[in-house]
């Protein structure tokens, strides 16, 4: 493997059931990258994601670089509002103690966090509970991040100040993304690559060369424009 | 004082304690009634500790173990829910002991009766609460993290499915433990009751799981306790102190 790949994945085949989810795929990530899986509801992003972390078995080659430490932030994370768990509680069961705490969730933009980690997960609005488990994955420092749809179900002012916490922190500690997203925005036009998805790959590049009309329509099956 | 009382205290003191803490994980996995439906399931066990004079713990333990593999087999081969599987298993366990059991030790085996809890007895049910407690403790963090997102507790390098096997095991010990102190019917109320109570009053995870383990045995205490001036039977009057617990408990729910 070249020294700078962190991932290689070739003729990925992945089935669900006996559904074929995913065809033959073969991308990789180099070191610091930002790679965007762009794809319609149902395209099979979330089902890569999840097998480059090994959760599904498949066919063919993913091949990681050897004792990478890889953070993943899922799309399911939710919390019964009546569980007496809170924020401290919570990165304790990654022995992460207060000191470092305090400034990953000032990285993700939580606003006087010494107040906010007494706080119960349950009660948190799915914005801040959001952010509270983007700072729980990056606070022991992955290098390379997987985030599966992190702004769904958050209003746009919090996508937009999500996104822009998320785009300083790749700025200050330049690990390499995986970002999965039904939607093209503005995070699209920080990546390095962008993988559109549906089942098969569609196309594979350059943000530039890929976010065209054109293709657009091509990968949602109607017409999009940014 | 005198010592037999001063063991069915230990005894209680020791498994109200673990039942409680471990009913704050069983509560959180939404597994209350597992305890309940479990206790039933001993009952062959239990009843055949009664007539051959040993250890009902000793009796239920075994067939704790072989239900919970019925169900795990009948889960398999069948994909019915969980939930009526056990509720097979656990009809069928009540009916098998009810053909043999001697009608002078029925209320002994639904209800339990620790006024009998010899030294042996005591010492080794210390000592397996202890050692449940410890291995509690150290997969409670992991369980809770699985139940809120199984992927994210396996990327973490969380063997899920092995925390999951090791703490059917402790609940299958508490069980048959419980099963002493309050017998096969009301053994449920070990593990869901304190739990509950201490959720009500927790504003954290420590003080959820600590209080629950707390509350389950200062239940034990105080029951054994009243045992003691009323003469009435212990596990339904622990059963009772519990379920006050409980209704205090509401007074402090936000």
């Amino acid at each position: 493997m070249e020294k700078d790949i962190v991932l290689k994945v070739e003729n990925l085949n992945v089935e669900l059931g006996r559904e074929k989810v995913i065809e033959d795929l073969s991308f990789d990530l180099g070191e610091k990258e930002i790679l965007v899986l762009l794809g319609p509801n149902g395209a099979g992003k979330s089902v890569l994601l999840r097998t480059l972390l090994g959760l599904h078995p498949f066919k063919g080659e993913i091949n990681w670089k050897k004792n990478i430490h890889i953070g993943y932030v899922p799309d399911d994370f939710d919390v019964p509002p009546d569980l007496p768990l809170n924020v401290k509680e919570f990165f304790h069961f990654k022995r992460i103690n207060l000191p470092e705490i305090l400034p990953a969730l000032q990285w993700v933009g939580i606003e006087n966090p010494s107040k906010f980690v007494g706080k119960r997960l349950g009660t948190l609005s799915r914005g801040q509970l959001r952010r509270t488990v983007i700072a729980w994955v990056l606070v022991d420092r992955p290098s390379v991040i997987l985030l599966d749809e992190p702004m769904v179900g958050i209003d746009i002012q919090g996508r937009e100040s999500i996104y822009n916490s998320l785009v300083k922190i790749w700025q200050k500690q330049n690990q390499a993304i995986i970002l999965v997203s039904h939607e093209i925005g503005e995070v699209v036009k920080k990546a390095d690559k962008i993988l559109a998805l549906n089942k098969k790959k569609l196309f594979y590049g350059k943000p530039e060369e890929i976010i065209t009309p054109q293709n657009l329509a091509k990968i949602y099956g109607y017409a999009i424009s940014l | 004082m005198d010592t037999q009382f001063l063991y069915s205290l230990i005894t209680g003191i020791f498994i109200g304690g673990v039942a409680g803490y471990l009913g704050s994980l069983m509560i959180t996995k939404r597994m209350a009634l597992v305890g309940d439906a479990l206790g039933h399931v001993a009952l062959p066990g239990v009843a055949l500790a009664l007539i051959y004079g040993f250890s009902v713990s000793l009796g239920a333990f075994p067939t704790l173990i072989l239900g919970i593999i019925l169900i795990w087999l009948f889960e398999m081969r069948t994909k019915l829910p969980m939930e009526a599987l056990t509720g097979i298993v656990f009809t069928a366990s009540v009916a098998i002991a009810f053909l043999f059991l001697p009608e002078e030790k029925v209320s002994t085996a639904l209800i339990g009766d620790i006024s009998q809890v010899g030294f042996w007895d005591t010492l080794v049910s210390a000592i397996l609460c202890i050692l449940t407690f410890l291995v509690l403790l150290k997969i409670f963090s992991k369980i809770i993290l699985a139940n809120l997102s199984e992927n994210l507790a396996k990327v973490e390098h969380i063997k899920v499915e092995r925390y999951n096997f090791i703490y059917l095991v402790c609940i299958a010990i508490v069980v048959a433990l419980g099963i002493k102190v309050t017998g096969s019917l009301l053994m449920g109320a070990l593990v869901i009751t304190p739990a509950a109570a201490a959720r009500n009053f927790a504003r954290s995870l420590s003080q959820y799981s600590y209080g629950a383990l707390l509350i389950g045995s200062i239940c034990c205490v105080l029951g054994i306790l009243a045992f003691k001036f009323f003469t009435l039977p212990a596990g339904p009057l622990i059963v009772l102190i519990a379920s006050l617990i409980f209704l205090v408990s509401l007074i402090f729910k936000k």
